[in-house]
């Protein structure tokens, strides 16, 4: 492999998605690659120019901030698609349906159950009272089928082994979906004969899948055909494409709080032909904006109300309102033993080995190796607020200690995991980069997972970080079927 | 619909109406007054500023006593952004609005109403109306058109395109009746010579000369111009016609028993039968007053019908129904 698209690449020691520790191309990713290799270096600017063209087009784009008013950017897509066989890929969605049957179990169980796992001490009470999104106000209110996260995006990586572990839970409002859907459309038309090569399991039916989910769980008082909605901020969300776009997928109003009215505990929209009774929303709202009269007074986006008309049992709030308890990265390190406690079954999917700071022990033995450590505070999301000790300056890492000392609650701690690289387009040639993946699980009757998920990948080198606004793009990602038969033409030239 | 992008497409057609109407009447006064003699530059720039409703807002906005001069006037309905009637606000809020309904209106007029904004702001206005105001107006009033020709071309006539078109068509009725209202208000003897070329302007204004020309040919009969202005059937600028254009939105729209109905029906009707000799003879001015208040009310009895669903808004239409 010394010319083409391959030809300065090497796995630096790190686990390759694609290629082995010797430097053979993994089974899987051998059909791609021989593909990517007959395609002239100079070929790849042309197919670059079609894939922005595609998403310039959709206005597939999320907002950065800065500067006053905001710019919006398109999310890169890597050319380059992740590849993952059926068999690992069966592990992965039993592991996420596993895990979020547990955590399902368990919000049910706290919020309108026997608070089980609290008597018998698998989780210690203290925990889920100090944690920043328990919410009292969602005592008392069901959802059927105990789905309280309807949606879920269960954040994955993979080690230096090539383990699969859960790296966090995404358990309130998970986004990217959007992107994971539009990078399939672009994908067919930037690579049609790859993908042709390969029989990658389909990802367009999440809109269809969402609204029966979001329908299964209307309150009985709906009736046959509940009336479900998108609620979002509005248009100056950095989701706010997202938003529009699931509510278009589904075929559904996408509503802002002041189209919402609640009157004697029922929520309505107000449309041209007057009040039309609301049964499901489906809010992309934060808990404590979602209704002035329980959570922040001062929040103008909320529907004041929201949460009598759930209690009485008139709407369904999706995902349920208190699930941030379970995204409190301290609170992480129990879901292994909730596993345990409400399936009976061994985690399939392991976590990354996390040190809690109120233990002595394990404080100390942070402390003493905070070079080597990640440090996070236990409420932020989006990478915000970490320390990445190898990378750290001393003074940064004095700074750590002391927050950890002050307020050992407050943060958490876990060895440095290498995670796994991927071939990705760096000008005219490839190197590894990175990624992650986000897999979106969608509970009802039953929890399907979609295939593949949201892979992001770190675009610059040598960075761990893969948040869109911090440099990262993303890679379509194929699950492959358990009868891989090419249904391609193997003679054909990608348009 | 959703009744607040109802609404939002309402205004959407409002504004960019407000815009192309505000734009034809400052290019008209600014053209007539160079052939006119300076002492009626005053005059015409106060009455423009009665016509659209400014002349509090425009004293307001030089801290409560503001001379009249061209450039300041000018400066206020085409470029001040603290001036919410000014061109640039109108076009302004028609984007916003038109941003919020993108779900709604085909991407062209997206496109379009986007593309008339970014242009404005590209330019130095400044310079325009120091320079070259013509040019400024033409991109404006010719602007405008692409966006209602785009709109005409590209969007189903579904409820989106009901809205937009009711705003927009019920904004020029009101625009129309204050630019006859004030021109005719303040002139005392109609057929002085020195009148003259007040008509021409006003029908430059609605962009009507050429029309109205074809028809009376060289006359220029005052209640000929309001004949037309008015009561014509099939000028697409005249109160009635922007009226009956209206009203049909109105009937797809659902709202065939309400009291927008009623109320448009009623001031259309006035407008299809009334005689222009007869209205010249009872006053000019105290008609044109009613109807501007007509049509205004018309616009509130379509908020309150549409817009503004509420519990206690239910329970007061069955009990007044």
């Amino acid at each position: 492999m010394d010319t083409g698209l391959f030809r300065e690449y090497t796995t630096d020691g790190f686990f390759d998605e694609a290629f082995d520790a010797g430097g053979g191309v993994r089974e899987h990713y051998r059909s791609l690659i021989e593909r990517l290799d007959d395609i002239p270096p100079e070929d790849l600017e042309r197919r670059e120019r079609i894939r922005d063209a595609i998403f310039r087009t959709q206005g597939i784009t999320f907002t950065v901030y800065g500067d006053g008013e905001g710019v919006e950017r398109t999310f890169p897509m890597d050319l380059i698609p992740r590849v993952i066989p059926a068999e690992e890929w069966d592990v992965v969605e039993a592991g996420v349906i596993q895990r979020v049957t547990a955590l399902n179990r368990f919000l049910d169980d706290l919020y309108v159950g026997e608070r089980a796992a609290l008597h018998d001490g698998i989780v210690p009470r203290w925990l889920v009272r100090t944690a920043a999104d328990f919410r009292r106000e969602a005592f008392g209110i069901p959802v059927p089928f105990e789905a309280r996260c309807l949606v879920s995006g269960v954040d994955l990586i993979r080690d230096h082994e090539g383990t699969y572990r859960v790296l966090e839970d995404n358990l309130r409002n998970p986004s990217g979906i959007s992107y994971v859907l539009e990078n399939r459309v672009a994908m067919t038309r930037v690579l049609p004969v790859a993908f042709a090569r390969h029989r990658v399991r389909p990802v367009d039916q999440y809109g269809q899948l969402l609204l029966n989910a979001l329908r299964s769980v209307a309150p009985p008082a709906a009736g046959e055909q509940p009336l479900a909605v998108v609620l979002t901020p509005g248009v100056h969300n950095s989701a706010y494409f997202e938003h529009a776009f699931l509510a278009r997928q589904m075929g559904i109003e996408l509503v802002e709080g002041r189209d919402l009215v609640v009157d004697e505990h029922v929520v309505s929209m107000r449309t041209t032909r007057g009040l039309r009774r609301v049964d499901v929303i489906y809010r992309r709202i934060d808990d404590e904006f979602l209704d002035p009269v329980v959570f922040r007074p001062d929040s103008a986006l909320g529907v004041p109300g929201l949460m009598s008309a759930a209690r009485a049992g008139n709407v369904t709030v999706v995902n349920a309102v208190g699930n941030g308890v379970a995204d409190d990265k301290a609170f992480y390190a129990y879901v292994p033993a909730l596993i345990r406690y409400y399936l009976g079954e061994e985690p399939i999917l392991p976590n990354v080995d996390t040190y809690l700071l109120w233990d002595d022990e394990q404080r100390q033995h942070v402390l003493d190796n905070l070079g080597s450590m990640v440090v996070k505070p236990v409420a932020e999301s989006g990478g915000y607020g970490m320390l990445i000790g190898p990378a750290a300056e001393e003074d940064e890492i004095e700074r750590f200690r002391e927050l950890i000392e002050n307020d050992p609650r407050g943060y958490i701690a876990q060895d440095v995991v290498q995670l796994s690289r991927h071939p990705t387009l760096v000008g005219d040639h490839l190197e590894g980069r990175h990624v992650d993946l986000r897999p979106f699980a969608i509970a009802g009757e039953r929890i399907e997972v979609i295939p593949g998920g949201l892979t992001r990948v770190a675009l610059r080198k040598g960075s761990l970080v893969v948040n869109s606004s911090q440099g990262g793009g993303s890679k379509d990602t194929w699950v492959l079927e358990h009868d891989p038969i090419s249904v391609g033409d193997d003679d054909g030239e990608d348009a | 619909m959703l009744a607040r992008l109802a609404e939002n497409l309402f205004w959407a057609g409002r504004y960019i109406e407000r815009a192309e109407d505000t734009a034809r009447m400052v290019d008209v006064t600014y053209h007539t007054l160079l052939e006119s003699p300076p002492q009626e530059t005053t005059h015409a720039y106060t009455q423009l500023l009665e016509v659209l409703h400014l002349t509090g807002a425009y004293e307001a906005s030089g801290g409560g006593d503001r001379a009249i001069t061209p450039e300041d006037v000018c400066a206020f309905l085409v470029r001040d952004p603290g001036n919410a009637g000014s061109i640039v606000s109108s076009i302004s809020y028609a984007r916003e609005n038109a941003r919020s309904v993108r779900e709604l209106i085909s991407s062209e007029l997206w496109e379009a109403v986007n593309h008339l904004h970014f242009t404005l702001r590209a330019r130095d206005l400044d310079a325009d109306l120091a320079d070259q105001p013509f040019e400024l107006f033409r991109i404006v009033k010719q602007s405008c058109q692409t966006v209602s020709g785009v709109a005409l071309e590209t969007m189903p006539r579904d409820d989106a395109w009901r809205f937009l078109t009711l705003g927009r068509q019920l904004e020029r009725a009101e625009m129309t009746c204050r630019l006859l209202n004030v021109r005719f208000s303040q002139l005392v003897d109609y057929s002085a010579p020195v009148a003259f070329h007040h008509w021409i302007a006003v029908l430059k204004s609605a962009s009507g000369l050429e029309a109205f020309r074809k028809r009376y040919r060289a006359s220029m009969d005052p209640s000929e111009v309001v004949e037309f202005l008015l009561l014509a059937p099939d000028f697409p600028r005249s109160v009635r016609f922007a009226l009956e254009t209206a009203e049909r939105q109105l009937d797809h729209l659902g709202g065939r028993t309400g009291r927008a109905t009623r109320l448009l029906g009623r001031t259309r009707a006035s407008l299809q039968y009334r005689d222009v000799v007869e209205l010249m003879d009872e006053g000019l001015h105290p008609f044109l007053d009613q109807l501007q208040d007509e049509v205004a009310a018309v616009a509130d009895a379509v908020a309150t019908e549409f817009f503004r669903q509420s519990p206690e808004g239910s329970m007061y239409a069955v009990a007044t129904t």
